[in-house]
């Protein structure tokens, strides 16, 4: 069956559906609160070359990342993988993006002529809550690697369809939560076979030239839908600078640089000019900062083209090596993954702005606000460990105001209702309220952030990753920016503590911890008294 | 004597109306009334010349969901415990679409300036650690009683283990002069996670004084009393609906699945796929032997957690428009025609949608459509097909047949979603095919899903109608008790059903319903502990033998397995919530299977005509459906024409009529 307008779509239907029915299973089946009601994964299918083809992407900062996953497993196992084997690996170095992040990588093969043929592979990526190291959450403000977790290369999870239950144990063991980790592996190996499954059948149905023709006809459309979106865009050279708060080990701002190249159909992205590496976490590795690049071209040349990574062709991401965007092992990436790639999409939509500013929104809150809990839950006799990030303000549009208490761009998780997470942690909620009055003002405004009050029912360790606490989120084109988010710790519930945007502190019973996100950037000069807007 | 039912459903377009008496099915279909609807139901009533007294009247009502869709609902007040005044508006923080920059998120039904907090709180244990205090209220009625509210709605924290807070402030609401519609969480949903439970009380209290509005105009207008159909697929009286209306607020799509099961039981198929195609999307269920019905469902981005039958849709209908797209690919809908300008064949618009496809390829016919009383112009889609063909690449047929096949690729992955997702096999299922273009596409879609056998019941037009008829009287009640370990016993779990039990018979005593001949069934929402999905399984009875808790997790794990694929036996569970349904089944005038008249068809043979399939042009006879009898049997390739739905009999496919006149299709080679 040659490829044609109809096949292609049908076999689009096919590829996605691969991968939502892979996504489906691990939720429905994961065991911790981050991945079931969080929904922090996402599910890819790949090609016998290992490019992309089709992924259900839950998380943004997932979406150009997994590539890499599979690229470091075949490169480990160079003999190839087997029918039955999995791979498991959260190296940042070697196709992680942090150490909570463990990506399962599995081949699907069809019985062919008496022997069996390579179909291509599947793919999952499951955010875990604790992994080790030296702070619960495994998010900690570390000096390297080393002290985030426990630290897996590419290994064999699944040899020939025997799972190493030695492999499991020990990082069950490595955990805070062991039953947690326990639940969400089983998951995401039931994804696994689910993927595996579905793709053997189409390649039964259809055959297997056929379904290779079509992965790579899909991955040419991707390509061919970029371009042309791409080709609307102005010529020219756009180039931002922005500043992070700090790396959270000294107060020193961290600029983040980028020159984007519009030629035609192409798309340069250039860091050059980016900080170099820092000594705390948050330096983003190279398929962090590849994910944040992918998200804006989605975000701006349109979603129409499935995400894969022919979307990717046309564009050029150039990352200065031993820089914040692609750091050298073993630097401490805890943060990058979840600040500095919030950041990069800041700084790639302002540069964006400058050549499509009507379409391109003002600052969004710029940070995910992560709050990691973890401790003895002295009532339910068990460690616990509780992670979230917190939305907020979303940049005031060119034609109407930002939404207000919302996640934007690289993070899309649910929070966790107060119900659920008072059932199950020594936590009480006080507060969980939009943060008025805190989106900038303008022509458009942007919207609120949040306020999330949480009182400590017993001793807990606590570490923030945050940021736009001390540099707010810009307004563009005269809007006014949002306001900078506030950690405070109100000791015994009453006396202020103000916190660093990024902190590891030891709290007690009765504490409450009060997070106040960001506000997002106003949009166009505000309208005066009488309703026109004004320059200043 | 067995009582006259009529079972009346009112669409946007139209209003149908199933009458079954002496086991006979009377179907009756007339246009609309959207100014007042009960204008239409009594015209209707009028036409049939029913006797309203000596019938039971059940009514399916899109009243509800018309308000909170088009925004139509009352003002509304929110209280909720100090500090979680915007949980509503904030939501679970996420967004549907993850790469649109100009998103936008539905307006909160209460707005700000009407949401309230008041000092209390009440822990997961439900022990109050802040009492709700005389002053607060004070104020707060204050507030509201000059302020122009319709209805108020309440939700405080963890009030589904402890309503003492919620109670005592409905009662001082009750008091206030203009008399606002008040619904507390505690008793519309008294189940955890804050946002679903206050988003469907506050839903409540929108569309709340609408519907009560519309069916205290309605009963004066019929001298009656009457039930009405609830999303869950039973139904419930008109005075229980007035305060639930959140009960009925997805009962349209609800008809169609009930009597589409109905019908599949009858005629010996239980495990039926239900298809409803109409002009812009496609609903699916599955039906394993049972209606299936879920808690978590969502409209126009309000989620609303109240017991409704499980039902997908897919932007895939009749007037789902074709097109190329930038990277070279035919896409299909979801963006569609609508009834207005509606397909290119209508005579208006100017985009070749499904419909269009199926005219130019000889399935649908020009002068058959709507009975005949609407002409389609065919000569307007060829031509324009011909301008899709050329950015195809492709002929007009081989293009017409493009867009059959890509839509039916968007329905199975609908059905795929429904069935493989979750855990079903399609091929152990009969497709059950209604509305408009459902039977025109079922058997093409049955062959790529590997489903045995296709359905057409006799009237596919009104089978919301005949499902509205034959509703059962059920109201279900629910409760979260967060019960694992030692606390899951026999005993507690008796004691709180025995409660809700005595609760909800009282309720309904209170509407002059047979409480005590109403079944009480039981039910569990279980999960590993930690979980945060909940499946549901039946509720050990006291006799039944063993530990109870193993009992529960070994039901757990089958379901688990089921669903899943894989079930630990080593995690321990917990059971969340507590289901109660209780049932009053209506007693279903048995239709009178028809006798066989032989397999000869030719008496209902109206002609032939060339019809392209998927192997090309092929001669193929028509029939009038309407002529066909119990026994005859139908060769593929054949077009059965009706009023409202045209069947297309694929080569290959073969038919019969069976004894309730559902025509039963089979491919030759399974």
């Amino acid at each position: 069956m040659p490829v044609d307008a109809i096949s292609l779509e049908v076999f689009k239907n096919m590829f996605i559906s691969v991968s939502e029915e892979m996504g489906v299973a691990l939720q429905r089946t994961s065991y911790s609160t981050n991945m079931k009601e969080r929904q922090d994964f996402s599910c890819a299918l790949f090609n016998p070359a290992a490019e992309m083809v089709a992924q259900a992407a839950h998380q943004p900062v997932h979406l150009g990342a997994m590539p890499a996953s599979v690229q470091a497993a075949l490169q480990t196992f160079p003999e190839g993988l087997r029918p039955g084997d999995i791979i498991i690996l959260n190296d940042p170095y070697m196709g992680g993006s942090h150490l909570p992040d463990i990506t399962l990588v599995a081949p699907a093969y069809i019985d062919f002529d008496g022997g069996q043929e390579l179909i291509g592979y599947v793919s999952n990526r499951g955010h875990h809550s604790d992994v080790g190291g030296m702070a619960p959450g495994s998010m900690p403000l570390s000096t390297e690697l080393y002290q985030e977790g426990m630290i897996i290369p590419p290994l064999k999870l699944s040899d020939a369809g025997r799972i190493n239950q030695e492999l499991i144990a020990l990082i069950c063991r490595n955990s805070r939560t062991p039953d947690d980790r326990q639940g969400d592996l089983a998951a995401q190996i039931a994804s696994i076979r689910v993927g595996d499954t579905r793709l053997t059948e189409i390649a039964q149905r259809y055959g297997l030239a056929d379904t290779h023709e079509h992965m790579a006809a899909l991955l040419d459309y991707s390509e061919r839908l970029t371009r042309r979106r791409i080709s609307e865009i102005p010529d020219g050279v756009y180039s931002v600078t922005d500043y992070m708060d700090d790396d959270g080990l000294t107060q020193e701002p961290v600029a983040i640089s980028v020159a984007v190249t519009v030629a035609g159909d192409l798309l340069t992205i250039d860091f050059t000019g980016t900080a170099e590496q820092r000594p705390g976490c948050i330096n983003a590795p190279r398929a962090v900062t590849v994910s944040a690049s992918l998200y804006v071209v989605r975000c701006v040349v349109g979603d129409e083209a499935p995400a894969n990574q022919g979307c990717l062709r046309p564009v050029e991401v150039i990352t200065p090596r031993g820089s914040l965007v692609d750091p050298q092992p073993q630097r401490g990436v805890a943060g990058g993954n979840v600040e500095t790639s919030q950041r990069i999409t800041d700084v790639l939509l302002a540069a964006m702005s400058q050549a499509m500013p009507d379409k391109i929104p003002a600052s969004s809150q710029g940070t995910m606000n992560n709050m990691i809990i973890g401790g003895h839950d002295i009532s339910r006799d068990k460690p616990y460990v509780y992670y979230e990030t917190i939305g907020g303000g979303m940049g005031a549009r060119p034609d109407k105001d930002g939404v207000s208490g919302i996640h934007t761009h690289m993070t899309n998780t649910m929070n966790t209702p107060v119900e659920a997470l008072e059932f199950a942690f020594p936590l009480r909620l006080r507060r969980s309220a939009l943060r008025r009055g805190s989106g900038g003002d303008g022509l458009h405004k942007g919207g609120d952030g949040l306020i999330r009050d949480v009182e400590f029912l017993s001793p807990a360790r606590v570490t923030v990753l945050s940021e736009r606490r001390r540099y707010a989120p810009p307004g563009y084109h005269g809007g006014h920016h949002g306001e900078h988010g506030e950690n405070v710790l109100l000791k015994g519930g009453y006396e202020e503590i103000h916190l660093a945007g990024k902190e590891t502190l030891d709290v007690e019973a009765g504490d409450v911890l009060s997070i106040r996100t960001p506000g997002g950037g106003g949009w166009g000069a505000p309208a005066d008294h009488d309703g026109h807007s004004h320059s200043h | 004597m067995p009582r006259t039912i009529v079972g009346i459903d009112v669409g946007g377009t139209f209003t149908d109306i199933a009458i079954l008496q002496d086991g006979q099915l009377a179907v009756h279909k007339l246009p609309s009334t959207p100014a007042d609807p009960s204008r239409g139901i009594t015209a209707g009533i009028d036409e049939t010349g029913v006797d309203l007294a000596a019938a039971d009247f059940i009514h399916g009502s899109t009243v509800a969901t018309n308000a909170l869709l088009e925004g139509k609902g009352g003002r509304t007040a929110l209280v909720t415990t100090l500090g979680f005044e915007d949980v509503l508006e904030i939501g679970r923080q996420n967004r549907a679409d993850l790469y649109d920059l100009g998103m936008e998120r539905p307006a909160p039904l209460a707005p700000w300036q009407l949401r309230f907090g008041l000092p209390e709180r009440i822990d997961y244990t439900g022990a109050i650690l802040d009492d709700l205090t005389p002053e607060s209220v004070e104020t707060l009625l204050s507030l509201l009683k000059d302020a122009p509210v319709d209805g108020v709605a309440v939700s405080f924290l963890f009030s589904f283990l402890n309503p003492v807070h919620e109670e005592m402030l409905a009662r001082r609401l009750a008091e206030l002069p203009n008399g606002p519609f008040i619904s507390i969480s505690s008793k519309i949903l008294p189940e955890f996670r804050e946002y679903e439970r206050t988003s469907t009380v506050v839903v409540n209290s929108y569309v709340g004084p609408v519907m009560a509005r519309y069916l205290t105009q309605l009963e004066s207008v019929l001298g009656r009393g009457l039930r009405i159909m609830q999303s869950s697929g039973g139904s419930i009286t008109a005075s229980l609906a007035a305060e639930q209306p959140v009960r009925t607020i997805l009962s349209g799509p609800a008809g169609g699945v009930v009597g589409a099961f109905y019908t599949g039981v009858q005629a010996g198929y239980p495990d039926i796929i239900t298809l409803d195609m109409g002009g812009t999307s496609t609903d699916v269920s599955l039906c394993p032997g049972r209606i299936k019905e879920t808690t978590s469902a969502n409209l126009g981005g309000y989620p609303v957690s109240v017991p409704m039958i499980e039902i997908h849709t897919v932007g895939a209908g009749g007037g789902s428009i074709a097109r190329v797209d930038a990277g070279g690919a035919l896409v299909v809908g979801p963006q569609s025609a609508g009834a207005d300008p509606g397909p290119a064949c209508y005579g208006r618009g100017d985009r070749i949608t499904v419909t269009d496809a199926n005219l130019t390829l000889g399935r649908l016919r020009p002068d058959g459509f709507l009975g005949g009383r609407m002409t389609l112009d065919l000569e307007r889609s060829r031509a324009l097909l011909g301008d899709l063909a050329a950015g195809v690449g492709a002929s007009a047929t081989d293009t017409a047949l493009g867009i059959i096949r890509v839509v039916n690729s968007n329905m199975e992955r609908a059905i795929r979603a429904i069935s493989l997702e979750r855990g079903y096999d399609p091929r152990e299922f009969t497709l059950v095919p209604f509305g408009g273009a459902g039977p025109m596409h079922a058997c093409e879609l049955a062959g790529e899903l590997g489903i045995p056998r296709v359905l057409v019941p006799g009237h596919p037009g009104i089978l919301s109608a005949l499902g509205v008829a034959i509703a059962d009287v059920v109201k279900d009640y629910s409760r979260t008790v967060m019960l694992k370990g030692d606390d899951l016993d026999q005993a507690r779990l008796d004691t709180e059903f025995r409660g809700m039990e005595q609760l909800a018979r009282a309720e309904l005593l209170d509407e002059e319903l047979p409480a005590d001949d109403m079944t009480a069934r039981r039910f569990l929402d279980v999960r590993y502990v930690g979980q945060s999905f909940e499946l549901t399984v039946d509720c050990p009875t006291l006799d039944s033998p063993g530990d109870l808790t193993d009992h529960i997790a070994s039901d757990f794990y089958d379901a688990h397995l089921q669903r899943f694929g894989y079930a630990d036996g080593e995690l321990p569970i917990e059971v969340v919530n507590l289901r109660l349904k209780l049932e009053l089944a209506v007693a279903k005038p048995e239709l009178e299977p028809a006798a066989s008249e032989g397999t000869d068809v030719a008496h209902a043979a109206i002609g032939s005509a060339e019809v392209v399939f998927a192997g090309g042009p092929v001669n193929t006879t028509l029939y009038d459906r309407d002529e066909l009898r119990t026994g005859n049997h139908i060769a593929g390739p054949a077009l059965l024409l009706q009023l409202d739905t045209t069947i297309v009999v694929p080569p290959g496919w073969n038919g019969e009529v069976d004894p309730y006149g559902n025509l039963i299709l089979e491919p030759e080679t399974v």
